[in-house]
């Protein structure tokens, strides 16, 4: 694996200039003034920036993880991979159940059921 | 050498020709070192507040007997592979055959810090989700100055503000991208067999050393942003509002007991002033209020305690797990440097290697979410 | 060997010194009080020419009644024409004193003193109010007297004396010594200790009695405090979870004893919480837990037919947190301010200012205990993935690994959510966080969901191993295979994943997401499918079979009848409505212990039974098994059972006391009430010392217990062709007669050669078996 060349470079080198360049990206997409994309799409620049940052992630994620991780092109990557991806579905319900449900349920209560209402 | 010699002490060093030590102890201490840190941290700060000098002792002697406990490991590891003793046991049962234990070890390890990771970002999503964005607050004007109002400032709110502000961060993410290729280049020369003995300790202990040495830059950097802030050259502070040091988030008032928080975005008078900065949309209840006198206008003041304490601890478990990788890093550079890295034992670097990429990557989420967004 | 002792006393001076730390300061008044060290600064021993009186106090106080009362003195320090004058201090266990004047001022409601004014007299007056409770009352005065001012020379401080009076009322109803439950708990916690200690010193006496002496205690000890074989630290777990297993029973005994009658003032609500916070805690954490990891240890790598562990030192490590995590957990129990939150810890109390101190060390000590279980749980993964012997597939492991597979896969991927709340506690309360500061829009519920996110899952991972011990005794009892081999294994798997998404059913009157509550409610129905289909096939095992009754099977048999029962009742609770009036109540009580003793205790003594000849190579007394199984049986369900009843009646859980009346009135019960809980006390305490047969068994068995065969039972996993007990080194007995590490040959080989289409689709993934083609590294 150490030794694969894609287009006569280096794997390891070749990975590092592409994160190195969509890196430089994230923090320009940052910096930058989307106002003007913003308004023509009738959204916020928080939202764009938001899109532009999680569509980077992803590549950047696959690309440390396949290549610098060896979970590409070794003989045990496929297993490995699986392994990897196994907890999958458990963060998946973390997120959903945990992170993503009802953040205002504590506050939210309806009266009758707050402490001290006991009107029966 | 003789049968007696077989069981060599538990303190180390450990003749690895006849498979993993049976005897250790490095866990017996290790736990007790655990368990007196713990024990002295919680009697020393209670709620925040300093308890007293009496047990700041005992804090140390736990990190001592820590770090006691880590040497006698090192001492019972060091002897791995330096003459030629391996003792890399492979996999027997379907579907992992043939592949190192340690390898598989190293991955169902990084099946658990997926999860710790999932449930600190769920924290984060149900209080950013959960709690109404200080901006929002400020513009719906639904608060009146000198009462606190209880919203979530994001740290990016801060960090990316300005260029000067992002730039320990954005250095970071750099330093880490650069030390995960660092690393993978110590594996490679590690591995290669047509390469002198001489050169490949020396490309190694280079490699590990500079990896090393960027994950000190990384927390260095971290204090720098969180506590310690940095001086501007003369030629900058005019794009700095005149100021000639960029603040910390400590300074800043950023603060995990930050109840009365105040910002110069939301001041109206300071929006009024720097008109150039800083707007309050014309659709927005506040303009609407302010224009018929029913706000007073005045700095809002803000309970943003949940939001510094989500920020200050993602990012300081993300930033232990770099601390960890230093120990770790110590240990090998330490170990390449005396030639200990052969071609037949260079998985180890590949191991600690995948845990170290798994760092960058989890830096790979906290970055945008943290800092930028 | 001089620098091993060394190691062994340090070890012992610093776990002592973690001990004294904290008992040292936690009294509630500091060591130096007033009652104890007396007037100090007035010299330090005291005078018997000083005799102090107190004046106006009953034989006998009435409730609430207020006595006028004065303090005053006779004696001390003579000299020709000088009034004796001076001070006092005067403390009251119960009730509350007033002060009348100027002369006397009041530090709190027990404790008064004299003022500068009061500074020069003989005596002072008082008022106390009686309290409202029968309890005997304590009042020690001190006095000091002194020359008074008439000496011209100094006399205002020579001769300078003290002593003080000790006084203890009654109630109009007479009360006997209040015995302090913690204390009774300390006492009992360090006799069981010490007892253990002696039993320790004796194994290694009975081992070599000519070699009795430090020399060869020292190594010995130390062998056992680093060992990384899996057989010695499954023995460690063992005893550990043995010892909180009996520290957990004494601390529910306490309770029954609190429960027996209505009213009872035994244990003040304030200890209550403590006490029934540790045992949740004890029994989960620091005896289910660390027993499971002791079956597993010894038997994971026994039937894989494995040398040892894959990580062994990592083992070592999982094992030597549990301990010291007991001490900071138990660090509460002998300061008097214990965790009080209950196990499950719920915010935003566990946060507060009226949670105890010690709920900072219960989190400290179970972060430790979340980093062990993790630890454990990538051990016996890796292991168990990868150390099966050569032509064990999957579908070949035997069921008690396949169950300690799921549930180590349950635990290590839940309990990270609950080590990232707990560290999220222990933050808030050490260096004020603001996880669950509600005043700054913190979500007590967060706390809930991640709890319960592990919560969950983590009562299917003490159920599980119990499951898999079922397994193999009723297959080994009934003399055949087990029934459907692949829905067992699909059961378990199907236990597992479906343990992660009902946990909701926790939270239903917690005001949490409707849509989750009833997508919730439906899975939790689920659950009792693989479990159905489990309870099935153990049935349809003893039908097909010709059954052997031996301890370990009767067992087996009670633990059918409970765990059906238990989780019948467990069935009510996913209905929204119904869990609404039951929450809270003794029916959950009687639920859970159902399942997790008529389960999981009634399980792991199954396979103490079964697996003691093989780990300790002596037999158990058979007659004294089956004695021990009749008295907890029937005891135990005398306990449990009638709690059903009270919790439909409406007896809350969590609560210090309950009463009973007549009349139909909110919040009573009815009389009978009084009655059963009178009788689970009973059953309680039987039950607790029906399990002091096995022990005994035990101690019989390892001083003159006939040595056991290599496969007492007729069983054919892999740990029977070991020897009794295993090697050190573990090694088998092949069929060729050689010992080695074995290889399996069963009547299904070629299930494990030929791949179904789902592992053929997933033989793509995999790496090449070696025969099939050169692997190079």
């Amino acid at each position: 694996m150490a030794e694969k060349t894609v287009f006569g470079m280096d794997l390891y080198w070749l990975n590092f200039y592409g994160l190195m360049i969509l890196t430089l990206i994230e923090v320009l997409a940052v910096g930058a003034n989307l106002d003007p994309v913003a308004e023509s799409l009738g959204t916020e620049e928080k939202v764009i920036t938001l899109w532009i940052l999680t569509i980077i992630a992803i590549p950047k994620f696959i690309m440390i993880a396949a290549i610098f991780m060896h979970l590409y092109g070794d003989e045990d990557s496929g297993i490995l991979t699986m392994t990897a991806l196994f907890p999958a579905f458990f963060i998946l319900i973390m997120v959903l159940f945990v992170g993503l449900t009802h953040p205002e349920a504590a506050s939210s209560l309806p009266d009758w059921c707050r402490p001290g209402t006991y009107g029966l | 050498m003789s049968d007696a010699d077989h069981h060599p002490s538990a303190w180390g060093p450990h003749d690895w020709s006849h498979g993993a030590p049976h005897n250790s102890w490095s866990p017996f201490i290790l736990s007790m070192g655990v368990a007196i840190f713990l024990f002295s941290l919680a009697a020393t700060f209670e709620w925040g507040e300093f308890q007293g000098w009496g047990n700041i002792p005992l804090i140390f002697v736990g990190l001592g007997v820590v770090s006691f406990s880590l040497l006698v490991w090192w001492r019972q590891d060091m002897s791995f592979g330096m003459h030629g003793e391996i003792f890399e046991p492979k996999s027997t049962g379907t579907p992992f055959q043939n592949i190192d234990i340690r390898k598989v070890a190293m991955w169902m390890f990084l099946m658990s810090e997926m999860m710790v990771f999932t449930a600190l970002f769920s924290t984060y999503m149900r209080y950013r989700l959960g709690i109404p964005n200080c901006k929002t607050v400020f513009q719906s004007g639904e608060w009146v100055e000198g009462t606190a109002v209880t919203c979530f400032e994001p740290a990016g709110h801060l960090i990316a503000s300005s260029w000067f502000h992002i730039a320990p961060g954005a250095i970071n993410t750099f330093a880490l991208i650069v030390s995960s290729f660092t690393i993978v280049q110590a594996l490679r020369y590690a591995k290669k067999k047509d390469i002198g003995e001489d050169v490949r300790r020396r490309k190694v202990t280079r490699y590990l050393g500079t990896t090393w040495f960027l994950a000190i830059v990384f927390l260095t950097l971290k204090m720098v942003e969180w506590f310690l802030g940095f001086p501007l050259p003369e030629f900058l502070h005019e794009y700095n509002h005149g100021d000639s040091t960029i603040k910390s988030l400590y300074a800043e008032g950023f603060l995990i007991n930050a109840d009365n928080y105040q910002h110069h975005a939301f001041d109206t008078e300071y929006i009024e002033k720097h008109p150039e900065d800083y707007s309050i949309p014309e659709d927005s209840a506040l303009y609407a209020m302010m224009q018929d006198g029913s706000h007073q206008g005045g700095k809002m003041f803000a309970n943003i305690q949940v939001s510094a304490t989500t920020f200050y601890v993602t990012t300081g478990t993300h930033g232990a797990h770099v601390l960890g990788g230093i120990v770790g890093l110590t240990y090998m550079t330490l170990k390449a440097a005396r030639g200990g890295y052969t071609p037949d034992n260079a998985v180890s670097i590949e191991y600690f290697g995948l845990y170290w990429h798994f760092v960058d990557l989890v830096w790979v989420l906290v970055f945008p979410f943290f800092y930028l967004y | 060997m001089r620098s091993r002792t060394k190691g062994a006393i340090i070890a012992i001076v610093a776990v002592t010194a973690m001990l004294a730390i904290p008992s040292a300061q936690s009294l509630p008044g500091g060591i130096a009080g007033v009652q104890q060290a007396g007037c100090n600064c007035h010299g330090a021993v005291p005078s018997d020419t000083v005799v102090p009186s107190i004046e106006g106090l009953p034989e006998s106080y009435n409730y609430s009644e207020t006595y006028d009362i004065t303090v005053s003195f006779k004696g001390g320090p003579s000299q020709e024409g000088n009034v004796n004058q001076g001070g006092f201090h005067l403390w009251a266990s119960k009730g509350s004193l007033a002060v009348n004047d100027a002369t006397a001022q009041l530090y709190n409601e027990n404790e008064v003193g004299h003022t500068e004014a009061g500074n020069d007299q003989v005596s002072w007056t008082l008022t106390w109010t009686a309290p409202a409770t029968d309890t005997n009352v304590d009042f020690v005065l001190h006095v000091n007297s002194v020359n008074g001012n008439a000496d011209g020379a100094g006399g205002g401080t020579s001769g300078d004396m003290w002593n003080k009076l000790a006084i203890t009322l009654g109630g109009p109803v007479e009360v006997l010594d209040e015995a302090d439950p913690f204390v009774v708990l300390g006492v009992l916690i360090i006799v069981t200790a010490t007892l253990l200690a002696f039993t320790l010193v004796f194994v290694f006496y009975r081992k070599d009695p000519e070699a009795f002496d430090w020399d060869n205690f020292a190594p010995w000890l130390a062998d056992w405090l680093t060992t990384t074989d899996h057989k010695k630290i499954g023995t460690l777990y063992f005893i550990a979870g043995l010892f909180f297993l009996g520290v957990g029973g004494i601390m529910a005994m306490i309770i029954r004893i609190q429960l027996a009658v209505p009213g009872n003032d035994f244990l003040t609500q304030e200890q209550y919480n403590q006490f029934f916070t540790l045992h949740g805690t004890t029994m989960i954490f620091l005896a289910a837990m660390p027993m499971i990891n002791g079956f597993a240890n010894w038997m994971i790598p026994l039937q894989l037919g494995a040398a040892d562990l894959a990580l062994p030192r990592i083992n070592a490590m999982s094992f030597w947190l549990q301990p010291f995590a007991a001490l900071l957990i138990f660090t509460g129990v002998f300061s008097g301010h214990g965790a009080d939150t209950g196990w499950t810890g719920y915010a935003p109390y566990s946060v507060s200012d009226g949670a105890h101190y010690g709920t900072t060390m219960w989190a400290a000590g179970q972060i430790m205990l979340v980093a062990s279980s993790t630890l454990t749980g990538i051990n016996f993964l890796t292991t168990m993935a990868v150390m099966r012997a050569p032509g064990m597939g999957w579908m070949q492991m035997p069921l008690f690994s396949w169950s300690i597979l799921v549930a180590n896969v349950m635990l290590f991927l839940s309990i990270p959510a609950f080590g990232v709340g707990l560290i999220q506690v222990y933050l808030d309360r050490v260096i004020g966080t603001a996880f669950y500061d509600i005043a700054a829009g913190g979500d007590p519920l967060l706390w809930s969901h991640l709890f319960w996110y592990f919560g969950h899952p983590e009562v299917y991972v003490v159920i599980l191993p119990s499951f898999g011990i079922i397994s193999e005794v009723l297959a080994t009892s009934s003399r055949r295979s087990v029934f459907g081999y692949r829905s067992m294994v699909y059961a378990l798997a199907g236990i597992g994943v479906v343990a992660f998404i009902v946990y909701g059913h926790h939270m239903f009157t917690s005001g949490m997401s409707p849509t989750l509550r009833f997508v919730t409610m439906l899975t939790t129905m689920l659950v009792a499918v693989p479990t159905g289909i489990k309870i099935f096939n153990w049935l349809m095992t003893m039908h097909g079979g010709s059954l052997v009754y031996r301890t370990h099977t009767l067992w087996a048999l009670g633990f059918l009848i409970t765990f059906t029962l238990g989780g019948i009742s467990g069935m009510f609770f996913p209905s929204i409505a119904m869990d609404t009036h039951l929450h809270e109540s003794y029916f959950v009580v009687a639920h859970f212990h159902y399942v997790l003793v008529g389960g999981t205790v009634f399980g792991f003594f199954a396979g103490i039974y079964y697996w003691w000849p093989k780990a300790t190579g002596k037999m158990l007394s058979e007659k004294l098994g089956v004695l021990h199984f009749l008295t907890a049986f029937v005891s135990y369900n005398a306990l449990f059972w009638p709690m059903h009843r009270l919790g439909v009646w409406g007896m809350t859980r969590r609560h210090h006391t309950y009463f009973v009346t007549t009349e139909e009135a909110l919040g009573s019960l009815p009389m009978e009430a009084a009655g059963w809980n009178m009788f689970i006390t009973v059953s309680g305490f039987i039950f607790f010392f029906s399990n002091f047969i096995m022990v005994f068994n035990m101690i019989v068995s390892s001083v003159r217990g006939e040595d056991a065969p290599d496969d007492p039972w007729g069983g054919w996993s892999f740990e029977w062709m070991t020897s009794s007990p295993p090697p050190d080194h573990t090694l088998y007995k092949l069929d060729d007669g050689s010992w080695g590490l074995p290889t399996l040959k069963d009547a299904n080989e070629h299930i494990a050669n030929e791949p179904g289409w789902l592992s053929s689709w997933f033989q793509r993934l995999m790496v090449e078996d070696e025969d099939k083609g050169e692997v190079t590294h």
